[in-house]
């Protein structure tokens, strides 16, 4: 079984290529799709509050990346907003912003949650100030602070069970990782059926080694392969781009165990169903991109409305894989609370797994 | 040493093996000879234990091998009939890795490997990728890797197919060498007739999954003493002539290598007369005929009504 191990690395070794292309072209993907994430939305803002302080707002909220918050007057605002040229426009006040947009956008959740978050900052660090000034006063702004929490908006899909939190940069990450390694391991397992047909692997049998010491070796192999090619894709984001993973970053080399558990299973499954590698390497792309589609690897699931997408993805690993990964870092979820995906992945993996060796015990190449 | 009784093999539309009988004494080389899809490499997988019969029985040593594998696959070697190594790897490695799952001790491997190096005459090429081997390179270590467990028995599925002469003879001086140096017992199969020849002492001929004929090669050509063979060379084949020839009384086969015709006719009987007659009936110009004792070939053309290589 190491023998198996060794002559496959030793064969990597020897022709490394399409390994470090996929790496590599996983990389630049990665990072350019959550970079593009970053550019930031331009929001035209404007206010009757003296202008001195609208600039010191405007400073503080431009400090964040996703957003550029532009002054213009009222009008051009609402023009620009009713064009559809801006997703939303703001007027900002004192201690309270409206949003303008028209119909719902994606950004517009996000540009809410942002000022939002900005305004309960503000008039907590101002109702302190006032509080040391003249306590009646402050008393009272305080309760219209929490009593009052600038409700002035009409966001109705704004509720907290489906807030989440959209982090482009892991996401593009995670995703691009979870659908190329896929490709990584299926095109490797792939191999064990090249290996039948040149007759290699009864070579093997007619040897003193075991049938499932030759199953071991190559998936294991497999598995292997794809797991250094993630755990080096995470590593130059967190330490060549400076990726924050949330402290979990050992979290998250662990929890691409079963995800690429089930991605070997799914590989071998494939293998044992099509009669040519032609018809598997045409299977292969078929599959990655519509899993990497339906499982929220290109975008966030949550995005996805669509009832039957939805029961869809709940039969594609890369699904759980995201789940996995953005619970563990977005979500600061502990493995007990990711245990129904790990569970599920577990066993995906052990069904595709024994369906896909018996058909390749079944078939003469 | 080696017993095989009444074996079969049936797949879903193909009886690729039909009720095969034949026995290796130890030492012995034997050939089994046959055209395309005769059903030898079947019948090499089902001796091997690579595939399960549909019914018959192989022995080894007067035990049966079908619930118990691992005895013949202990002291066989196979060199199957396509190649099957790592292109991707050097000859040494192939040879390590194939050792290494054969569980060779790591001191004894490095031994082993060295000394299939020489038999194979690949030391000089031994850190060398194999897909940059030529055809006869990749054959040589196709058998070498057979050889790595010191096997008592090797069984050779056409191991010259494809290959320079050169190379053909190198593989043929080794396979005769390992009989007599070291005893070992080869079964060998082989699409050249003289191959089997030189090396075998014994031949079964199969065709359509029967073992069709069987002996020595004294044996196997006596079955056409009586009779002879008649090359005859024309300027151009006419289908008329042909058809002519077909129809005389004593033809007992007729075989086509345009521009010439094989006839196979008992010895007493003179049929040139007949062959020049019709030849001027069809304006046919013969060039030349031979006339000549049968050999294996022939014999081989006799049974199957087939040539050896398609
Ligand atoms: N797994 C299989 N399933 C179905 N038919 C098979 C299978 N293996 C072999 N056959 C058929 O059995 C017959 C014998 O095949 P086999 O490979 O044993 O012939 P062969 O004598 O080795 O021919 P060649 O000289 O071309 O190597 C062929 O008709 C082949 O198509
Ligand atoms: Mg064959």
């Amino acid at each position: 079984m190491r023998g198996i191990v060794w002559a496959n690395f030793r064969m990597l070794l020897r022709k490394p290529g399409a390994f470090i292309a996929t790496t590599i072209i996983c990389i630049a993907f990665a990072y350019l799709l959550g970079k593009s994430s970053f550019t930031k939305v331009e929001v035209p803002v404007y206010s009757s509050l003296p202008e001195e302080e609208v600039n010191s707002i405007i400073e503080e909220l431009n400090k964040g990346d996703a957003f550029e918050f532009i002054v213009e007057d009222e009008k051009e605002v609402k023009n620009k907003v009713a064009a559809g040229s801006a997703e939303a426009g703001v007027l900002l006040e004192g201690s309270s912003f409206t949003l303008f947009q028209v119909g719902n956008t994606e950004n517009f959740h996000l540009i809410n949650q942002y000022m939002e978050r900005y305004y309960v900052k503000r008039l907590k660090e101002k109702a302190v100030i006032d509080l040391a000034a003249d306590s009646n006063q402050a008393f009272e702004k305080i309760t219209e602070v929490n009593g009052n929490q600038l409700f002035q908006l009409s966001v109705a899909s704004f509720s907290d069970e489906n807030q989440w939190v959209y982090d482009p940069g892991l996401q593009s990450l995670f995703g691009f990782a979870l659908f190329f390694s896929i490709y990584t391991v299926a095109f490797n397992v792939v191999e064990i059926l090249r290996e039948k047909q040149l007759g290699i692997w009864d070579r093997l049998i007619l040897s003193s080694t075991s049938k499932i010491e030759m199953y071991v070796g190559n998936l294991l192999y497999c598995f292997l392969i794809g797991y250094i090619q993630i755990a080096l894709i995470f590593v130059v984001f967190k330490y060549g781009a400076g990726v924050d993973f949330y402290g979990s970053f050992g979290k998250t080399l662990i929890l691409i165990i079963p995800y690429l558990f089930s991605i070997v299973a799914l590989s071998i499954f494939l293998t044992g169903i099509v009669k040519t590698i032609g018809q598997f390497n045409a299977l292969v792309p078929l599959i990655s991109v519509s899993f990497a589609m339906l499982g929220g690897a290109y975008w966030p699931i949550e995005i996805i409305t669509s009832d039957t997408l939805l029961t869809i993805s709940k039969a594609i690993p890369i699904t759980y894989g995201m789940e996995l990964l953005k619970g563990a870092t977005i979500s600061g979820l502990s493995y007990s609370e990711l245990l129904y995906p790990i569970s599920i992945l577990i066993l995906m993996g052990v069904v595709m797994m024994g369906i896909g060796i018996r058909l390749m015990e079944r078939r003469h190449v | 040493m080696l017993e095989v009784v009444e074996l079969s093999k049936h797949y879903k539309n193909k009886k690729a093996v039909k009720g095969v009988n034949l026995y290796l004494e130890k030492g012995e080389t034997v050939g089994l000879l046959g055209p395309n899809g005769a059903g030898k490499s079947t019948t090499i997988s089902l001796i091997s234990s690579l595939v399960n019969p549909t019914s018959g029985d192989v022995r080894l040593k007067n035990e049966s091998i079908l619930r118990n594998p691992e005895k013949i696959r202990n002291i066989l070697g196979v060199v199957p009939q396509d190649i099957a190594l790592y292109m991707d790897l050097t000859a040494k490695e192939n040879l390590e890795f194939f050792g290494r799952i054969h569980r060779i001790k790591k001191k004894e491997l490095q031994r082993r490997v060295d000394e299939v190096l020489d038999i194979i005459g690949l030391q000089d090429r031994k850190k060398d990728l194999v897909k940059t081997f030529s055809g006869g390179m990749k054959r040589r270590l196709n058998i070498g890797v057979a050889l790595l467990h010191e096997p008592e028995l090797i069984i050779m599925d056409e191991p010259t197919v494809g290959i320079d002469p050169q190379s053909r003879n190198y593989i043929l001086e080794t396979v005769k060498r390992l009989n007599v140096e070291k005893n070992i017992t080869v079964l060998y199969t082989s699409h050249y007739m003289e191959e089997v020849e030189y090396l075998c002492d014994r031949i079964y001929i199969m065709d359509h999954g029967e073992v069709i004929a069987a002996g020595t090669k004294e044996e196997i050509k006596s079955i056409l003493s009586a009779e002879q063979s008649i090359a005859i060379k024309v300027e151009i084949l006419k289908g008329e002539y042909l058809q002519l020839l077909q129809a005389l009384p004593n033809v007992k086969n007729i075989s086509v290598q345009d521009p010439a015709i094989t006839l196979i006719v008992p010895k007493k009987v003179n049929i040139l007369k007949d062959l020049f007659k019709l030849a001027e009936e069809t304006k046919t110009n013969i060039i030349s005929v031979h006339i000549e004792t049968p050999t294996l070939e022939d014999v081989f053309l006799h049974l199957t009504g087939r040539q050896l290589r398609d």
